[in-house]
């Protein structure tokens, strides 16, 4: 419902899979443009619209101390419109056009899509581009567009599990940019300058950093020559690669009060192998959901089910490039979170001790498999995922992760993925109301 | 390129729609049964979502357990939701698998279990969940306007329930209730790749034995009962949550179109009025929109705003005024334009899977609506004209009421600005 959201704690998991066994999988066109820029197609024949996804390498991740939130306030200046486009008129272009547009800011990387009818998909294509390549940034909508980033942030203050997910990552990711508000802290939002946007803006959105993915039907795009044309292919090469330090994630635990909760939660957080490791990824989702999706998954079952000491339990795999982080909540009643944080640790320990049976394997095969297959039907949901994996260097097909899928067995998971989760490798926050 | 349509009907009278999706082995299955959470009896608001919770708790010769085992076994996805004015069954699986799980749909409404451990379970959660509801401020402001315009009515509750009244409710109501699952009218509708012979896939769990139902007809919904006015409530928040809102008109009435084309002007997309005059011009919010619900009776028209509590009195003044601007001023033809390219580009972008094309047939279908409504729709917003919509505003928004969520000092500061706006009228405050 919101419009431009910032992701919610974190990015969306860039990709797991899925599948039903028969039908063949579209497969990714790749080509490059001249100056490198990756492009990436997918023909969806039968889809209403063609969704068009661009990426850069411009998450919060690749800010510095005093450009706090400076990445996620760029993607809000980016649709205040270009040296072309007045602001609002993006938007108003688009829409007439039948489309509708939005951009999410992660820790690693920011994307930008727009979902188009067909027959309208080169000149929303062009104005996209402009709007990206060449923003702005005038000095009055900044200070405009300060305040509207001031409401998110304040927006966000106002919902305690909110609070709770941001100071389990900054206690769990010290020291990281995984630890710091995507959404900035109010004090830099508050200095930031247009000029320091420009500079980060020219810094990181380079040739070498960004790609374009389309999924749709795209029998009459001809995108490679459109593009050949555009400032996307006149992009130069960024100066200085900037690189990322792996995550190393700190155990311990804490507990938080706060105001205005009704629920008790209790948290955690583990590191696993960051994004390159696809096949790892694969696997850490299958063990997530062997754990904790559906009510015959571990932890659901016991927890909620037979000792119904939750309301709810998840389990979810955060795709991250620097390690990847699995992140648990259960929402109790305050006087059962001692109990349900032990059921939690004891059912950890009886999984390092024993194997996954077959048939849990199977059926979280079944779930992760089938989930991917779903999610490849709608054009947006594809376009981020294998613009995402072009962004990262990653050119598997569509049906690699269903191949990677059926590798996994009890024993490998056992031996490669279920000791990341010991419970003393975890950070714990447990937040009860004040 | 749009998929290719079919009309049948199951052997006792239920309608069946089959939307044949070429492409990837998906089936998306939707059965949409009249009566949701308006059906509600006083002192057991919340039995229809009970009852929704506890169908996929056991059916005809599947326990609780048996049944996820076969769901997840599959990879698939099955729900069943009340909400105002239906309960809605959904499957979502490999189409390989339907000879498995197609039998579940009517088996969960035939036969349900209704065990009196797993009802209890299902309460216990929804009693949680209610509770937890009220960390959102948003969810405060939303429930206080919707008891403002519906009162003790049918729409008056949240379809989860009421938190004394869910106690009360007994397994023989539920079983009452599940008698009549579907009798007042049921369709379903299959989206995706579909396998031959779905009517005894869909009857299989009883051999074969017709279910007595019918089609959904067009009847009169639950109307709006309240009378305009404020409604405050105190919460040590850092903004303050406006929402402004009056009761309208049912899908498909003749005016539902006109308030359609109003809803996609104001808080459709970027180029939305609101958007534009509050966020893109003013900074005052964050989120800001409309809430315009499809329903089969008097449908919610809300405002909705966030805004930090020191900037209180501009932002309510600005949603006030923006209100009245639709009373008083027509669109103009640039802006209708507009407005009408969202409403169509809303359809296309809606019917991107198999289950939105399913989720969207079964809903105008469960109102008692034509199948072809949504091109009728497109068809008729194109002969509207400013005149038609201005006039559609001023017979169905003249007299919102506005409901406020938030700390004191902004509390107090909205309300006066209310006070004297001439929306809250001559005899309110």
């Amino acid at each position: 419902m919101q419009a431009r959201p910032s992701p919610n704690r974190l990015p969306p998991s860039s990709g797991l899979p899925h599948a039903l066994s028969s039908s063949p999988l579209p497969q990714p066109q790749r080509e490059r443009l001249r100056n490198g820029v990756p492009l990436v197609q997918l023909d969806l024949p039968e889809a209403p619209v063609v969704c068009l996804d661009f990426w850069c390498r411009a998450g919060s991740a690749s800010e510095t101390a005093a450009e706090s939130g400076m990445a996620h306030f760029l993607e809000h200046m980016v649709f205040k419109g270009s040296s072309q486009l007045p602001a609002g008129e993006f938007d108003r272009r688009v829409e007439a056009l039948g489309g509708s547009s939005n951009a999410a800011t992660g820790f690693d990387d920011v994307h930008f899509h727009v979902l188009i009818p067909p027959e309208a998909a080169g000149e929303a294509l062009a104005l996209l581009l402009d709007l990206v390549l060449e923003p702005r940034l005038n000095g009055d909508d900044f200070a405009m567009e300060r305040q509207v980033v001031l409401e998110e942030l304040a927006q966000s203050e106002d919902q305690p599990e909110e609070v709770a997910f941001q100071e389990l990552l900054r206690r769990a990711c010290p020291n990281h940019a995984y630890g710091l508000p995507i959404l900035g802290r109010r004090g830099s939002l508050e200095a930031h300058r247009p000029e320091a946007m420009a500079a980060f803006h020219h810094r990181h959105y380079r040739a070498d950093r960004c790609c374009l993915a389309v999924a749709g039907p795209l029998q009459h795009l001809d995108l490679i020559r459109r593009l050949d044309d555009s400032a996307l292919a006149d992009l130069a090469t960024a100066t200085a690669a900037d690189t990322l330090a792996p995550l190393s994630l700190s155990s311990g635990d804490t507990t938080l009060e706060l105001p205005r909760l009704e629920a008790a939660r209790l948290l955690m957080a583990w590191r696993f192998p960051g994004a390159a490791d696809q096949d790892a990824v694969v696997g850490g989702d299958l063990l997530t959901t062997l754990l904790a999706e559906g009510r015959r998954s571990r932890l659901v079952e016991r927890l909620r089910e037979q000792l119904r000491l939750v309301e709810s339990i998840d389990l979810d795999l955060n795709v991250l490039e620097a390690g990847c982080l699995v992140l648990l909540e259960a929402v109790c009643e305050p006087d059962q979170l001692e109990a349900v944080e032990q059921e939690v640790r004891q059912l950890l320990a009886t999984l390092l001790d024993t194997r996954p049976q077959e048939a849990e394997m199977e059926r979280a095969r079944r779930l992760v498999g089938n989930g991917y297959r779903f999610s490849l039907e709608a054009p947006g949901s594809v376009a981020a995922m294998v613009g995402n994996s072009a962004l990262w260097g990653r050119e598997h097909s569509l049906d690699a992760p269903l191949q990677w899928l059926q590798h996994w067995n009890g024993e490998r998971l056992s031996q490669e993925l279920i000791p990341l989760l010991a419970p003393e490798r975890a950070f714990t926050l447990r937040a009860v109301p004040a | 390129m749009s998929p290719a349509l079919e009309q049948r009907q199951l052997p006792g009278g239920c309608p069946l729609w089959l939307l044949h999706r070429p492409g990837p082995a998906i089936l998306s299955a939707k059965l949409w049964l009249h009566g949701g959470s308006s059906a509600d009896l006083p002192g057991r608001r919340g039995a229809a979502q009970l009852l929704a919770g506890v169908l996929s708790r056991g059916c005809g010769p599947y326990s609780g357990e048996a049944l996820a085992d076969l769901v997840e076994g599959s990879g698939a996805g099955l729900r069943c939701e009340a909400s105002e004015d239906g309960t809605l069954i959904s499957l979502k699986c490999a189409s390989d698998d339907a000879a498995l799980l197609l039998p579940l749909l009517l088996q969960m409404v035939r036969s349900p279990w209704l065990v009196d451990d797993q009802i209890d379970l299902e309460r216990q959660l929804t009693l949680q969940t209610l509770q937890r509801q009220r960390e959102d401020p948003f969810q405060l402001s939303h429930d206080q306007l919707r008891h403002q315009l519906y009162r003790e009515g049918p729409y008056g509750h949240d379809p989860l329930g009421v938190e004394d009244e869910l106690p009360e409710i007994q397994r023989s109501h539920l079983q009452e209730l599940a008698g009549g699952l579907g009798q007042q009218g049921s369709v379903m509708v299959l989206a995706g790749l579909i396998p031959d012979g779905v009517e005894e896939l869909l009857l299989a769990g009883h051999n074969g034995s017709p279910w007595a139902t019918r089609a959904s007809d067009r009847r009169q919904g639950p109307r709006g009962e309240g009378s305009a006015g404020l409604v405050s409530c105190q919460d040590d928040t850092e903004q303050l949550v406006l929402m402004l809102g009056c009761t309208t008109a049912p899908l498909g009435s003749p005016e539902a179109l006109a308030l359609r084309l109003l809803h996609c002007h104001l808080g459709v997309g970027m180029s939305s009025r609101l958007f534009v005059a509050l966020r893109e011009e003013n900074g005052l919010a964050y989120d800001v929109g409309v809430h315009h619900p499809a329903r089969l009776g008097d449908a919610p028209f809300v405002f909705h705003l966030s805004s930090s509590s020191e900037r209180a009195g501009d932002a309510t003044a600005a949603l006030l005024d923006e209100w009245q601007r639709l009373l008083e001023q027509p669109l103009s033809r640039a802006e209708l334009d507009l407005a009408l390219a969202k409403f169509r580009g809303q359809e296309a972008l809606g019917r991107q899977t198999s289950s939105q094309l399913a989720d969207r047939l079964a809903l105008v279908l469960g109102h008692g609506l034509p199948a072809d409504f949504a091109d009728r729709s497109l068809e008729q917003a194109a002969r509207l004209d400013p005149d038609d919509l201005q006039a559609a505003a001023r017979r169905l928004l003249g007299r919102p009421s506005l409901s406020l969520c938030g700390p004191a000092a902004a509390l107090r500061e909205a309300e006066q600005v209310w006070r004297e706006h001439p929306l809250s009228g001559p005899t309110t405050g």
